[in-house]
């Protein structure tokens, strides 16, 4: 699956991709503040930049025949994808915006940035529906911290988040309550001696098909936090009780910055140091049971309908593996 | 193996003179008198980001460039002039600092350029130099202080070993008061076992002793054996200095509660006291993963102990007195590694001086548009060194006598930017 | 290849000194004190010509305890013994100074004490010693002139490159500052200078000299931590114009040595050495030594007739530095023309005297030691006191990290435990024991001064508390405690750390200071010996 098949460089960092279900067109987002409309498959390939954002472009899904779009400039904007203009912009957070989720049945998504706040939005009306807070604006040592990661489970009733310091909240959609919080410290490396800063997080979320289960990715303890050197690391946590049920240590280092449950069962997690690479966990065994490098560090990542090929948002580049 | 000669202020001041010619050649007495008289009281406040700090996240943003990096640019108080958006209470005492963009240093490395941003000059193989707190110590610090003449705290372990002070051809008495892992410095507490009234006995008896001794002998060297046990009762009062919890709540809170924030708490109650030279290393900016994270961390931090500083010298009555510095041994790349991370780089970067002799809302040199070189008014080490001393109304081509070869404060040829001197 | 901090340094130009060939003719022509005098009568005969020029009549020879104590510290590295003072005071014999000197100079103190100065000179704290090297070398007592040959070449037989190579192979990772290092050790010269162009005195100084000194150790290398040298490499250099230049060897005097052309070696034949290099890397074997070889040559040619000069002036200069307080030539590392000596004749004199005897620096020193103007007092009661370098009167000398740590060791033990026979055994271990803290203590340069680090860790460390002024077994503490009365324990203490009687004055004071502190006695003790211990007496060699 790991097989890079085209490489398409570029001068930009991606940091997220997605893919329009009906044209089979890729969104980008990219560290210039534009979303890039990408077509692969052309020859040469395809990227129509659209301008809007004022910041990094962290966040990018389809739905309902829009492209919503989140970046460092705290907004939302709403695009019409054949058009390529855009159609709406709200000033969603105070601080940069980290990610976006989509739920199920595509009625709403949310949003999460370093005010420490989870948004839920109304697709359609580009409405706010409800906000979350639960996690602290700074760490146990003083500093700013970040909210990272938002995931929504496949029934729309539960959604996580998970910030800089390895909080992971696990709340009802439908009331805004938290119904567990998970403390994945082993992500977040505070070096109070060395260095006297801070490096880490949970990088990504993925609930399991059935809603059971919570899987976080990052990277384990870090020795010299000048780099991303800590091995690449993702936690499976059963929800009912909270526990934790296995961490899985990669051999490559890095953070894990996107988790897929693929449909046959296993989990594909993407990410990377200054290099990326692709790594498929085995649940039942308890194995990563493929890890392998790419050539530049994976920010995101999405399936064609099949789920054979990849495409991945990457330092520079688009990835496409199969 | 050499040692050092220069007109001092133990000679001005009539004690442990020695009859040896003086080597500072080319001021008369008098002008260094005035010039003495009027540096009194003045102070240096060092803020030393080691590991590197970055230009493009503080004082010379380039927002909407490729290397420009996901963080915005923010107006001053100092209209045209634009910082980080990480310094927004920063951006309103611009008018008492100025900024120098163009550093170009040429040396990237932390081990040599840490040296070289102490002493403001190279290594040379039989020169032991003595650095900015060294000089600045024995320009500024005073033979009658109650205070140890330059303090300097670094915390963290990495890259201590390149930045700790060294007063080299100057020799002991001008080394750093030096504090690591511990809140006070060494030696500084009475031990139990003798009374307060006996310690102070003991050495006035040692001072008896050694006066005896000295008559009808001569040398510099015992007078400043004599200074050094004289000042022991003074450093030791000064321990309560370095304790910050003397300090109101709402003092402490406006520093920050991290160490960085506490630790410059204390270099303000240190040069209100008198302390001429105080260095608080800031460690570690060495970002090459995560740079942005790192530096909204660090920066962030910085931002508030900076807004602190500036606000609460110049509410005391001490900015005119006391220059801060923010000072790296080199940036960071303009260029974003794959790690989201920028690396080492000297060829253009930044520095910020406030307050004493700076003329404030100033902004000298210029990095072109991605930051990738210097467009404006190149600015070396030395010439920083020489504005500093300049700021502090010491005249930077003053010569010490390192035996028979005289060192001027600065290498020749570093003239001082005039133009951010009030 | 060429350095940048050098290059840079020449650059700007200085106008270095000329070490000019006339300076070795001089020598020869200058009309010198009769060399079978003894060191101590030229010494005498050449500085007192001076002070008579001077029409300055000398300070009187200092006291009987006064010598003892700056001999011992000398050539012993400590400060004498209660015992040892009262004996030499009480001593009738009529030559007691002269047996003093050959008994401490035969010792096994001051081979140890040589060790720890000429390491300091030698190694200047670098991480690796060449202390095993230097105590068989002075044991042996080994002629200068081959302790520099084996420093520079090698030791024959020392394939581990164990012994006195150290100094290079410490050194070999930075070839300037070996070049540097060896001029200014070896001959007084330091090449190192940036700045000079403001000095009026001396003369031009071309990139020559430095290249052409830098040339001597241009093929040496470092493998594996090895010292190697090549047969073949020639160092080039940009002058100020900015031309490329070959440097081919020239000694500091200006002598150039002709050498014959070498082929560089082909393509293959570096890959080949680089191979080899590599295998006896792995196998942390020593290179191969070059059968002609430069650094060697630089032995030869330094240690030549005239070049010989330099040599043994930089060493006479140095131990006259170290037992009178000032070089001759001040400073030491300025040897050349426009920094002529105090007592230019003296300093020929003795250099000549030095490589007329096999280069004997224990000859030499105990030459210097016997003379009266080692001897002079310090004190100079009229008003006006003359310049330093005539020495009309001793100079206060700070004392060595090392002879500080073992004094203060000394005179905190308590005295009884010296009276035994095996005295000297257990001062060794004393000493041996100060190691362990004189590095509380800064190397004193030119113009040292005191810090407060030290007066701050001498009044309140725990460990000094612990080490030198506690009140336990085996301390003078204790021993005072033990005194019938205070008046009894005030001498002892003076004995002791001061070695000598107390002055009337003195002896007040301290019973004084003890009465006020019978309700403490035992502390006022501890109180007193801080006072003497850290006193300016204890810290200086008088």
């Amino acid at each position: 699956m790991s097989k890079v098949v085209k490489d398409l460089q570029r001068r930009e960092i991606f940091f997220c991709i997605t893919r329009d279900l009906e044209n089979h067109q890729l969104f980008a987002g990219a560290s210039d503040g534009r979303v890039y409309r990408v077509i692969p498959e052309c020859e040469p390939p395809v990227f129509l930049g659209m301008d809007g954002h004022r910041g990094y472009v962290t966040g990018v899904i389809c739905a309902r025949g829009c492209v919503i779009s989140a970046a460092f400039d705290g907004a939302l904007i709403w695009w019409d994808p054949v058009e390529c203009k855009p159609l709406r912009k709200v000033p969603a957070h105070a601080r940069w915006i980290r990610g976006l989720a989509l739920s199920p049945d595509e009625s709403w998504f949310a949003s999460v940035g370093d005010d420490m706040v989870c948004r839920i939005w109304d697709t359609e009306s580009g409405l706010l529906r409800r906000e979350l807070t639960g996690h602290a604006p700074r760490t146990p040592q003083h500093f700013p911290s970040m909210l990272f990661a938002v995931a929504i489970a496949a029934d729309g009733q539960q959604l996580a988040t998970a910030d800089k310091v390895g909080k992971i909240n696990v709340w009802e959609v439908s009331s805004g309550a938290v119904l567990r919080s998970i403390q994945a410290e082993t992500m977040y490396t505070w070096d109070p001696k060395q260095r006297i800063h801070s490096i880490g997080g949970v990088r990504s979320l993925c609930f399991s098909p059935d809603g059971r289960q919570l899987l976080a990715g990052g990277m384990g303890q870090v020795g010299n936090i000048d780099h991303l050197e800590g091995k690449s690391r993702m936690e499976q946590y059963d929800l009912e009780r909270g526990d934790l049920i296995h961490a899985f240590e990669g051999e490559l280092k890095g953070l894990v910055e996107k988790l897929v449950w693929h449909p046959q069962g296993q989990v594909i997690g993407m990410g990377g140091d200054h290099g990326g690479f692709v790594q498929i966990y085995d649940l039942s065994s308890r194995a990563i049971v493929q890890q392998e490098k790419t050539a530049a560090h994976i920010h995101d990542f999405v399936s064609n309908d099949a789920v054979s090929r990849y495409y991945a948002a990457c330092h520079g580049r688009i990835a496409i593996l199969e | 193996m050499t040692g050092i000669r220069s007109i001092s202020r133990r000679r001005f001041l009539g004690t442990g003179a020695l009859g040896s010619a003086a080597a500072l050649t080319t001021r008369g007495l008098e002008q260094v008198l005035a010039a003495e008289a009027h540096r009194q009281g003045k102070h240096v406040i060092l803020l030393w980001l080691a590991g590197g700090a970055s230009q493009l996240e503080t004082w010379d943003p380039k927002p909407g460039r490729p290397t420009g990096g996901p963080f915005q640019a923010i107006s001053t108080n100092v209209p045209g002039i634009q910082i980080s958006e990480l310094m927004p209470r920063m951006a309103r005492h611009l008018q008492h600092t100025a900024i120098i963009r163009s550093l170009n240093t040429k040396d990237g490395d932390h081990g040599g350029a840490s040296r070289l941003m102490h002493l403001g000059r190279r290594d040379e193989p039989t020169v032991k130099f003595p650095d900015l707190g060294a000089i600045i110590a024995r320009e500024l610090g005073r033979t009658d202080s109650q205070v140890p003449d330059y303090v300097s705290f670094y915390t963290a372990t990495e890259g201590r070993g390149t930045s700790l002070g060294q007063s080299g051809f100057l020799g002991a008495r001008y080394n750093a008061m030096s504090l690591t892992q511990e809140q006070l410095p060494a030696n500084l507490r009475r031990l139990e076992q003798i009374s307060e009234i006996d310690h102070r006995a003991r050495g006035e008896l040692r001072d008896t002793l050694s006066d005896q001794f000295m008559r009808g002998r001569e040398s510099a060297a015992a007078a400043s054996q004599r200074e050094a046990y004289q000042r022991v009762p003074g450093l030791m009062a000064s321990e309560k200095l370095f304790d910050p919890s003397g300090e109101p709540l709402s003092m402490r809170a406006l520093y920050g509660e991290t160490l960085f924030g506490q630790q410059t708490l204390v270099a303000r109650r240190l040069v209100e006291a008198g302390v001429p030279f105080v260095k608080v290393s800031r460690a570690w900016w060495d970002s090459h993963g995560q740079n942005f994270e790192t530096h909204l961390e660090l920066v962030s931090e910085l931002d508030q102990v900076l807004d602190a500083l500036l606000t609460d010298l110049q509410q005391r009555g001490l900015l005119e007195r006391t220059l801060v510095i923010t000072l790296s041994e080199f940036g960071r790349t303009p260029a974003i590694n794959a790690s989201l991370g920028r690396d080492h780089f000297a060829t253009v970067w930044s520095c910020s001086l406030s307050g004493c002799g700076i003329l404030g809302g100033s902004v000298y040199g210029k990095s072109d548009d991605d930051g990738n070189d210097v467009a404006e008014s190149p600015v070396a080490a030395g010439e920083l060194f020489a504005t500093i001393f300049q700021a502090m109304g010491i005249d930077h081509r003053k010569e010490y006598a390192l035996g028979a070869r005289p060192v001027p404060l600065t290498n020749p040829g570093s003239e001082p930017i005039k133009a951010v001197l009030a | 290849m060429v350095s940048r901090v050098i290059i840079g340094c020449l650059l700007c130009t200085c106008a270095l000194f000329q070490v000019g060939p006339s300076r070795a003719q001089e020598l020869s022509t200058t009309v010198l004190p009769d060399p079978e005098l003894t060191i101590g009568a030229a010494i005498d005969q050449l500085i007192g010509e001076r002070l008579a020029r001077a029409g300055l009549e000398p300070a009187p020879l200092a006291g009987e305890l006064n010598l003892l104590r700056r001999t011992t510290l000398d050539l012993a590295g400590r400060i004498p013994t209660a015992r040892e003072a009262r004996e030499y005071l009480e001593s009738n014999a009529p030559d007691k100074r002269r047996e003093l000197i050959e008994q401490l100079l035969g010792s096994p103190e001051f081979v140890a004490h040589q060790v720890n100065l000429l390491d300091a000179l030698l190694m200047q704290s670098r991480r690796s010693s060449l202390r095993d090297y230097l105590e068989r070398a002075v044991t042996e007592n080994r002629s200068w002139d081959r302790m520099f040959r084996e420093m520079i070449v090698g030791e024959p037989g020392d394939g581990e490159q164990s012994g006195a190579i150290q100094f290079l192979r410490s050194r070999i990772s930075d070839i300037d500052r070996l070049t540097n290092d060896v001029s200014v050790i070896f001959f007084g010269v330091n090449i190192s200078c940036a700045q000079c162009h403001d000095h009026p005195l001396v003369h031009d100084w071309t990139q020559d000299h430095f290249f052409g000194m830098k040339a001597f150790f241009y093929r040496s290398f470092e493998n594996g931590g090895f010292v190697g040298e090549r047969e073949y490499g020639e160092l080039e250099y940009k002058t100020v114009a900015g031309e490329s230049r070959k440097a081919g060897l020239m000694f500091l005097s200006g002598s150039r040595l002709p050498e014959s052309e070498v082929a560089e070696p082909s393509e293959d034949q570096r890959k080949q050495e680089k191979a080899q290099l590599e295998e006896l890397k792995k196998q942390k074997q020593p290179p191969p030594t070059a059968s002609y070889s430069r650094k060697a040559r630089l032995v030869d040619v330094g240690l030549e007739s005239e070049n010989a000069t330099y040599f043994a002036r930089a060493i006479v200069n140095r131990i006259w530095q170290r037992l009178i307080g000032r070089g001759l030539v001040h400073p030491v590392d300025q040897l050349h023309r426009g920094n002529p000596a105090s007592h230019p004749e003296l300093l020929d004199w003795l250099a000549r005297d030095l490589m007329h005897h096999g280069y004997d620096l224990r000859r030499l020193i105990g030459g210097i030691v016997s003379s009266d103007t080692y001897a002079r007092s310090g004190i100079w009661e009229s008003a006006s006191r003359p310049p330093a370098e005539l020495h009309a009167v001793a100079i206060l000398r700070p004392l060595l990290p090392q002879q500080y740590a073992a004094s203060l060791a000394l005179a905190a033990f308590d005295p009884e435990q010296l009276n035994s026979p095996d005295a000297p055994k257990k001062i060794q271990a004393r000493v041996q024991f100060s190691r362990g803290f004189a590095d509380w203590f800064e190397l004193p340069g030119d113009e040292f001064q005191v810090g407060s680090e030290e007066s701050l860790l001498l009044s309140n460390s725990d460990r000094a508390a612990r080490e030198l002024f506690a009140d336990g077994n085996e301390t003078l503490v204790a021993r005072l405690r033990a005194c019938s009365d205070i008046a009894s324990a005030v001498d002892l203490a003076g004995w002791n750390v001061l070695n000598r009687p107390l002055a009337d004055a003195e002896r007040r004071i301290l019973t004084e200071y003890l009465q006020q502190r019978q309700d403490r006695l035992a502390e006022g003790y501890r109180q007193m010996v801080w006072a003497m211990m850290t006193s300016a007496e204890c810290r200086f060699n008088y």
